[in-house]
């Protein structure tokens, strides 16, 4: 994972249009560099071309003669003539390469070896003005009437040029550095007002945390330009966003109905099945009424049969009520969730088990409603999944601050699309198990935790809800 | 300041300076070399309107680049008269006859002078061995004559005492010779190398004289002997003897550094003819 945060892209395209506009600044200083670097050399291998050839006309017949006196006398007259001091030494040698005369007779002693003071020296074909240094020196035959009498060496001050190269770079690196710096201005403002849209956009989606905002019209660029247009389908699809999640809202609303349903289903169960037993008692009442032991008998068992009713219809006005009367949490909310799962689980011949292991202090610090909405529905989905002779388990326990709610069951597993509708926080699909989202959105809203597990054959569905304020933060 | 070009225009006036006409003659033709005397397209030019303005017909200054070629112009008349170095005299003695002859600080007499570059230990001829060496002109007392004679003496030819020789046409070549490095010593006019000197300094500053020769007979004006007689020759003798009596021609000797014109006799050159028989008996 890369470290530190990206830069915006308000600022990484104008700083790419600024990095391209040095770069292009880079390349065209070169180009001109090397242009000026050609020109000068072609200049300069002009110059020493007519240089060579002058000598050649005006000393050849010397040299041939090998008079050391005119050659002396001619290279010294022509150097004093020169008003551009680019010659500044000449040396001439005989057919052997012995020097004859130079324009500095003590750096080239009379019938020294011209190769001596040859070194480095270059031929007029490929003669180029160096980057370093202050001379440039060229050894070439003198031909005379197209023969080779001798050599001529000649050096050349080329600092002029050299510092005129100078110049040039640093014109160019100041004057580009100006020029690049001003048009990257240009460029970032520039790009930063052509993303002023984006900017805007991006603010919106992020102002709206996990719900985006629409842009108001207001906001909207003139004319029908691609932003615009962009603009146009943001707004759209923020308004299929806000009817998806109002659609989502309303799934969890018919699931919670969904959950009641199933939950008065169960407990009709419940009442109907004591209820033939009641009648029988009430029947056996009236057949035996003058047999007192038998009546007794038989009130006692219309009494349990309809306390057990009573406390099935305590539990579920408690359920219901509770929704409103912002109630904590306390021991015997689990103790209700029992009686109203028992019957499903009876129903089911499926073994429970059932472990609350939490103080009332600790408890005391959740509201009861959202907690049994949340264990009921894992139960009721638990009871669904493990099926005919399955096992169901809840595990309440405080672990580290936290209230630990553990629902296992028997069954094959949450599908692919219950576990997104347990855990996930995009679109709820309408497929799935009961109740499910309803237990994400609850436990989200109590800053919990959802873990899915699948161990022994066993799915394990644990919720972590934080008992102190403190403690909850955005965990969903 | 003394300058080239005023040697020459003194040059001019004194052999312009009689302003006398010369007779039938219609032009006066008078042989220069730049051996003693330095080239100069436009103070050439004023010798020549100086000189028609002084003897009153057109002179014509014939400059050629060496003593043999200006000697060969005089012996066969192509110039009337040459100013011309005591030894291409004495080699056409019977031929050529006096003229006058410069007076130089009181005396008709000039030394030969051997330098050097001014960082060259040599002291003598002797220690010149294996160097290079520049005279100014093979028929040149003082840039040939001395030396050869000097190493004559010491049973040695220039070319095989020297690792090279070289002959530069010109005492002033001589001096740049050496001064510029071109070769390490050189035989130079004394003269010359004095007039310089003033004229100048940084020239011969660069050299240094390392000996000199006994006191030899000047560079004397020279005509063919069986010319001598002509008035337009005449006329030139006198002109250059008298010139240091007017102001005009005190001017021009002035800028030559020369005192005045005066008679000559051929023994003045005796010592030269000594130099001379000696190189002759030796090789």
């Amino acid at each position: 994972m890369r470290g530190g945060r990206p830069l915006p892209l308000s600022l990484r395209v104008p700083l790419l249009t600024v990095a391209l506009m040095v770069l292009v600044g880079i390349i065209a200083s070169q180009q001109v560099l090397t242009t000026l670097r050609n020109v000068q050399n072609e200049r300069i291998r002009e110059l020493a071309q007519l240089q060579i050839e002058a000598l050649s006309v005006a000393l050849g017949p010397l040299v041939l003669r090998k008079n050391v006196w005119e050659v002396y006398d001619t290279l010294d007259r022509a150097t004093g003539e020169t008003h551009v001091q680019r010659l500044v030494f000449t040396a001439v040698a005989d057919e052997n390469g012995n020097i004859l005369a130079a324009t500095d007779p003590r750096r080239a002693p009379l019938d020294s070896p011209i190769r001596a003071l040859a070194r480095d020296a270059q031929n007029l074909e490929t003669l180029s003005i160096p980057d370093q240094g202050t001379d440039i020196r060229l050894l070439s035959d003198l031909v005379y009437q197209e023969r080779k009498v001798g050599q001529i060496l000649i050096e050349m001050d080329v600092s002029d040029l050299l510092a005129a190269r100078g110049k040039a770079a640093r014109l160019l690196l100041i004057g580009n550095a100006v020029a690049t710096g001003f048009l990257a201005l240009l460029g970032y403002f520039g790009m930063r007002r052509m993303l002023r849209p984006i900017t805007l956009l991006v603010r919106h989606m992020r102002n709206s945390g996990e719900r985006p905002e629409p842009i108001p019209q207001t906001d909207m660029p003139r004319g029908d330009t691609e932003m615009t247009r962009l603009f146009r389908s943001y707004n759209s699809m923020v308004s299929s966003i806000e009817a998806k999640a109002e659609a989502d809202k309303r799934l969890a609303n018919r699931e919670r109905f969904v959950s009641l349903g199933r939950l008065s289903a169960s407990l009709a169960h419940e009442i109907n099945n004591p209820l033939g037993g009641l009648l029988n008692a009430a029947d056996t009442i009236k057949t035996y009424a003058d047999r007192p032991e038998v009546v007794r008998e038989s009130a006692e068992l219309l009494t349990r049969g309809l306390g057990h009713m009573r406390d099935v219809a305590r539990a579920t006005l408690d359920q219901n009520r509770l929704d409103r009367s912002g109630a904590v949490l306390v021991v015997e909310d689990f103790d209700d969730l029992h009686l109203l799962i028992r019957p499903e689980v009876s129903r089911r011949s499926q073994d429970l088990d059932w472990r609350i292991n939490a103080d009332q202090k600790a408890l005391s610090h959740l509201a009861a409603a959202p907690v049994r909405q949340i264990v009921l529905n894992l139960l009721l989905n638990a009871t669904e999944a493990s099926g005919q002779g399955g096992k169901v388990g809840l595990r309440v326990s405080v672990l580290g601050g936290s209230l630990h709610i553990e629902v296992s069951d028997s069954g094959p597993g949450l599908s692919k699309v219950a576990a997104a509708r347990l855990l996930g926080n995009g679109p709820a699909s309408s497929e799935g198990g009961v109740g499910l989202r309803v237990v994400h959105d609850t436990t989200c809203e109590l800053q919990g935790v959802i873990r899915l597990n699948r161990t022994d054959g066993m799915t394990v569905v644990t919720i972590e809800l934080p008992l102190k304020p403190g403690q909850r933060g955005d965990k969903c | 300041m003394i300058s080239r070009r005023s040697i020459l225009m003194a040059a001019a006036a004194i052999i312009g300076f009689p302003a006398r006409r010369v007779g039938a003659m219609e032009v006066f033709r008078l042989g220069l070399t730049p051996v003693f005397l330095d080239n100069d397209a436009r103070v050439v030019d004023q010798l020549r309107e100086a000189f028609a303005d002084t003897l009153g017909i057109p002179v014509e200054l014939e400059q050629r680049r060496t003593y043999e070629e200006v000697t060969g112009l005089l012996l066969e008349g192509s110039v009337d008269a040459a100013w011309l170095c005591g030894y291409p005299y004495l080699q056409h003695r019977k031929s050529l006859e006096l003229m006058a002859v410069p007076v130089w600080n009181g005396r008709p007499l000039y030394q030969s002078y051997l330098i050097t570059g001014p960082d060259n230990t040599a002291t003598t001829l002797a220690d010149l061995r294996g160097s290079t060496h520049a005279f100014s002109d093979p028929d040149s007392n003082s840039g040939y004559l001395v030396t050869a004679s000097d190493l004559a003496r010491m049973r040695e030819r220039p070319d095989s005492f020297f690792k090279r020789t070289i002959f530069t046409f010109g005492h002033r070549n001589v001096v740049r010779a050496v001064g510029d490095g071109l070769v390490q010593s050189g035989s130079v006019d004394g003269y010359v190398w004095e007039a310089l000197t003033r004229t100048e300094p940084d020239l011969t500053k660069r050299t240094k004289v390392i000996s000199k020769s006994e006191w030899l007979g000047f560079p004397p004006f020279c005509t063919r002997a069986d010319r001598a007689g002509e008035p337009a020759i005449r006329a030139m003798r006198l002109a250059l003897l008298d010139m240091g009596k007017t102001a005009q021609g005190k001017a021009a000797l002035d800028l030559l550094q020369l005192d005045r014109m005066a008679a000559a006799q051929p023994s003045l050159y005796d010592g030269i003819a000594k130099r001379m028989r000696e190189l002759e008996n030796v090789f």
